[in-house]
């Protein structure tokens, strides 16, 4: 019992490292495979020995390197140059080129607002019901489990669409629109802050023009138009002036949102008791205002119409 | 690997180069007015804004986009017949300011920018104007709604 102490850690530890002499190792290799105590003892210094070894496997390559002959240090400190030159060369391009953060993150733009699926009453396959475009499909096809999976929540402020006057039988329901194609090279926030007959007309005029002009020129382009306040008698089933002209637009382009404020539907609903229902495939954001920032910061093109 | 060492450095200097040239080269401040409204104050005081902007900054280091559609039109529409708006708009063509107006709008409208617009060159005009003021954000212009 006292082969612990005849084997201090100091020579274990030069046991398991390979430092000592042959002879005594094969004496130490002897009381080991007696000893279980001992046996143990190594067993766990080794897992140690082999785990530093592992962590500390890049370090050891330099001297290799720097044996490889006269001219090495100059060409480590070229290689350092060329670090630090793409270094500067990455601070340039990421300064330079803004790419778009749907290209590159997916999922801050899929990212579902908490409070958008509130709106989604009503979603059917719209991908089947429609002969949409083929690279609008699989975004449909994207959307599809999200609006599903939230469809149940849907509260009483979205009219169910058999209840909204302006929705004809033979017409397949309107899909929400929220989840933005990664690949749109241009996005719009359309602010629409009017109220009265005239400017909403011509601000439908305005949307309608540009989503065409998009159309025209082939640019895969995704246009969100924001509603707030006053705006919101816009998409309310029982104060909206252009449900059917809305509804047309929404079947007409797929590239097209509504999004109407959480704030100014709650405050209705506060303040004059209004339950407010929005026409089929209107969204939700939490607030029009975040929503006109949080766009801007992700590098959407703002309008104010 | 010596001579791919330095292909390398000079491929890296040269695209540092370019992009330092487009980062400092150009300094100019880069906006867009957006005007959809046709209320005879209000255009007045958007060219003020126009004017004190382009005055704050210096006209040689700011490049102004005014993008009309809508009812904005109206603006050269008045400048027709109006002098005040008139001498403004020449003032601010001579400060290097673009007025562009909306296609969209002059065919839903009917209107004949030769005849019904102050000054409009076929150069001034886009196929949309809500597509334009979102192009130029996307080129870096800085949107500002007078």
């Amino acid at each position: 019992m006292n082969q612990e102490k005849r084997y201090s850690d100091e020579f274990l530890n030069a046991f398991v490292d390979n430092q000592i002499a042959a002879e005594e190792k094969s004496r130490a290799y002897v009381e080991i495979q007696r000893d279980e105590a001992l046996n143990r003892q190594v067993c766990e210094l080794r897992k140690l020995h082999d785990l530093v070894q592992l962590a500390y496997r890049e370090p050891p390559a330099p001297p290799a390197h720097a044996a490889s002959g006269p001219d090495s240090g100059r060409a480590r400190l070229r290689f350092g140059v060329a670090a630090s030159f793409l270094l500067a060369l990455g601070i340039v391009l990421g300064t330079q080129i803004r790419i778009p953060e749907s290209a590159t993150t997916p999922q801050t733009v899929l990212t579902p607002d908490p409070v958008a699926p509130r709106a989604v009453a009503n979603v059917s396959s719209r991908q089947s019901a429609l002969p949409t475009r083929p690279s609008k499909a699989e975004v449909a096809v994207a959307s599809e489990p999200v609006q599903t999976a939230v469809a149940p929540t849907a509260n009483l402020q979205q009219a169910p669409a058999g209840t909204t006057a302006a929705a004809p039988a033979e017409l397949a329901p309107i899909a929400a629109q929220r989840e933005i194609p990664a690949n749109a090279q241009t996005k719009v926030l359309i602010h629409l802050a009017r109220d009265d007959a005239t400017q909403l007309s011509q601000a439908l005029d305005d949307i309608e023009g540009v989503l065409k002009h998009y159309r025209n020129i082939h640019l895969n382009a995704h246009v969100e138009v924001v509603v707030n306040g006053k705006g919101l008698e816009l998409v309310r089933t029982d104060t909206s002036l252009f449900a059917g002209r809305i509804q047309r637009l929404q079947r007409e382009y797929d590239n097209l949102t509504f999004a109407a404020c959480q704030n100014t539907i709650d405050r209705l609903a506060r303040e004059q008791g209004i339950i407010v229902r929005l026409l089929p495939g209107v969204i939700t954001i939490d607030s029009g205002m975040a929503e006109i920032m949080r766009r801007q910061n992700q590098g959407w093109a703002y309008l104010q119409v | 690997m010596r001579k791919l060492l330095t292909l390398t450095m000079l491929a890296v200097l040269t695209v540092l180069g370019t992009g330092c040239a487009t980062m400092f080269g150009e300094d100019k401040q880069k906006v867009v007015y957006h005007i959809n409204y046709n209320d005879e104050k209000q255009l007045n005081a958007a060219l003020g804004n126009v004017k004190n902007h382009i005055n704050a900054i210096g006209k040689d280091k700011i490049d102004v986009k005014v993008v009309m559609h809508g009812a904005g039109l109206d603006l050269l529409k008045i400048a027709n017949t109006d002098l005040n708006m008139q001498q403004k708009v020449i003032g601010l063509k001579k400060d290097g300011v673009a007025f562009q107006v909306c296609n969209n709008t002059l065919v839903n409208k009917k209107m004949d920018y030769k005849n019904d617009l102050f000054d409009v060159s076929k150069a001034d005009i886009v196929p949309s104007g809500v597509a334009e003021v979102a192009n130029l954000q996307q080129k870096g212009y800085v949107y500002i709604k007078p």
